[in-house]
């Protein structure tokens, strides 16, 4: 039997691969990485609209997470605890960016992105270019957003967080995630009906 | 942050609510508000649009993250395994046997994954030294036939997610039998206790 023990049944719950990777289990682990790397980078890269530091976003927190998770109490409470430590870090690299310079609204970055803008589903080409069109316009919107009510609208919208969760993480109540939200689909809709 | 502080269409409703039941027909109030519509019109396409950038964005491999970083994750991860801590076998003039507690959970973890409805969590293993065996501690697990009557017993503590709707204590009883045989035939050690906590129901 390897270090890694003996890897897990197929179908295992969340819960208790988070138990085993706390108990050291590297394989437990992995799986952990490769769960999370995709959902934490995406809300990354839509908070911060840069690669590098998204790619660093997640490679921080992840790491960091292997260092805490034996004392995580709750091995349930895992996801919420890593999209915690993102956000967090991600609000962190907005606050010193801010320090640096008021302008970080930049509509062309999406540009930076390679093959961003193509879409694989065989759509009709012209729907599709309009479609895109929207949602790279729905993107520049949410760079607009300040950055808690972007991280509370990201959580919620594109990665199904609780109310409680969020508001943990944003240090705010769960009532005040609810205005927070409102304010900022009140903002992207009002956006949004100037586009035409 | 107040209640109050979100924002209100001119009818005096709140975007929220609106948004609470944009999947709905319109209400009565909704068809006659031109207040309504409006916001209704707006957040009906805000909503189709949000849908559609979280469907695009989970398929666009532009939004994923170089391959090198779950390496570099791995790296560290490896650089600082945690192997627990060591268990003293025995302890002599001509030399010490330790066993790590992560190779003696791995044993366990491979018994429990042999009893379908059962997924093993955390396990802490302990010992309790031949002496204080010997010295008429009682044997609870009644497994003394298949465990090493004289030397060092082990006690492990298991915490496991259960399925819903299985029988527990019988569970736990197959659970605790295939422990306590398996750590005997793989290391040559008494499970002398085998403490089992189902911490949580798993979904199905």
């Amino acid at each position: 039997m390897g270090d890694h023990g003996p890897g897990f049944e197929p179908d295992l719950d969340e819960g208790s691969i988070v138990a085993r990777a706390q108990d050291g289990d590297l394989a437990a682990f992995e799986h952990l990485v490769l769960t999370y790397q995709y959902r934490l980078f995406r809300l990354a890269y839509r908070m911060l609209n840069d690669r590098g530091e998204a790619e660093d976003i997640v490679q921080e927190t992840l790491t960091t997470s292997w260092c805490g998770l034996p004392m995580l109490a709750d091995a349930d409470a895992f996801g919420g605890w890593i999209y915690r430590l993102a956000t967090n870090k991600c609000l962190d690299v907005l606050r010193k960016r801010s320090a640096h310079a008021e302008s970080i609204v930049d509509s062309d970055d999406m540009d930076a992105i390679p093959g961003a803008r193509a879409r694989s589903v065989g759509w009709d080409p012209a729907h599709e270019a309009e479609w895109s069109a929207e949602q790279d316009g729905l993107t520049a919107l949410l760079k607009t957003l300040p950055p808690a009510q972007r991280a509370c609208w990201l959580l919620r919208e594109m990665h199904g967080r609780s109310y409680a969760e969020i508001g943990v993480t944003l240090k705010i109540s769960p009532t005040a995630v609810r205005g927070t939200l409102a304010r900022a689909r009140h903002q992207i809709a009002e956006g949004m009906s100037q586009w035409r | 942050m107040a209640l109050d502080d979100v924002p209100r269409l001119g009818c005096g409703r709140s975007i929220d609510s609106i948004w609470a039941t944009i999947e709905r027909p319109p209400t009565a109030h909704e068809e006659q508000c031109d207040h309504c519509q409006t916001a209704r019109t707006r957040l009906e396409r805000l909503s189709e649009e949000t849908r559609a950038l979280r469907e695009s964005d989970v398929h666009d491999p532009a939004l994923k993250p170089g391959p090198g970083i779950k390496d570099a994750i791995m790296d560290v991860a490896r650089a600082e395994v945690r192997r627990g801590s060591r268990i003293l076998l025995r302890s002599a003039d001509n030399g010490t046997t330790e066993i790590s507690e992560q190779a003696l959970s791995s044993l366990v973890r491979f018994a429990a994954a042999a009893i379908p409805g059962v997924h093993s969590r955390r396990c802490r293993i302990e010992i309790r030294p031949a002496a204080s065996s010997i010295a008429g501690e009682d044997d609870p697990s009644g497994t003394a036939g298949n465990a090493t009557t004289a030397g060092p017993r082990l006690i492990v503590n298991l915490r496991v997610a259960a399925a819903p709707g299985i029988d527990i204590p019988l569970m736990a009883e197959v659970l605790r039998h295939e422990i306590s045989n398996a750590i005997p035939a793989g290391v040559g050690i008494g499970a002398g206790t085998v403490n089992i906590t189902v911490e949580d129901l798993y979904d199905v």
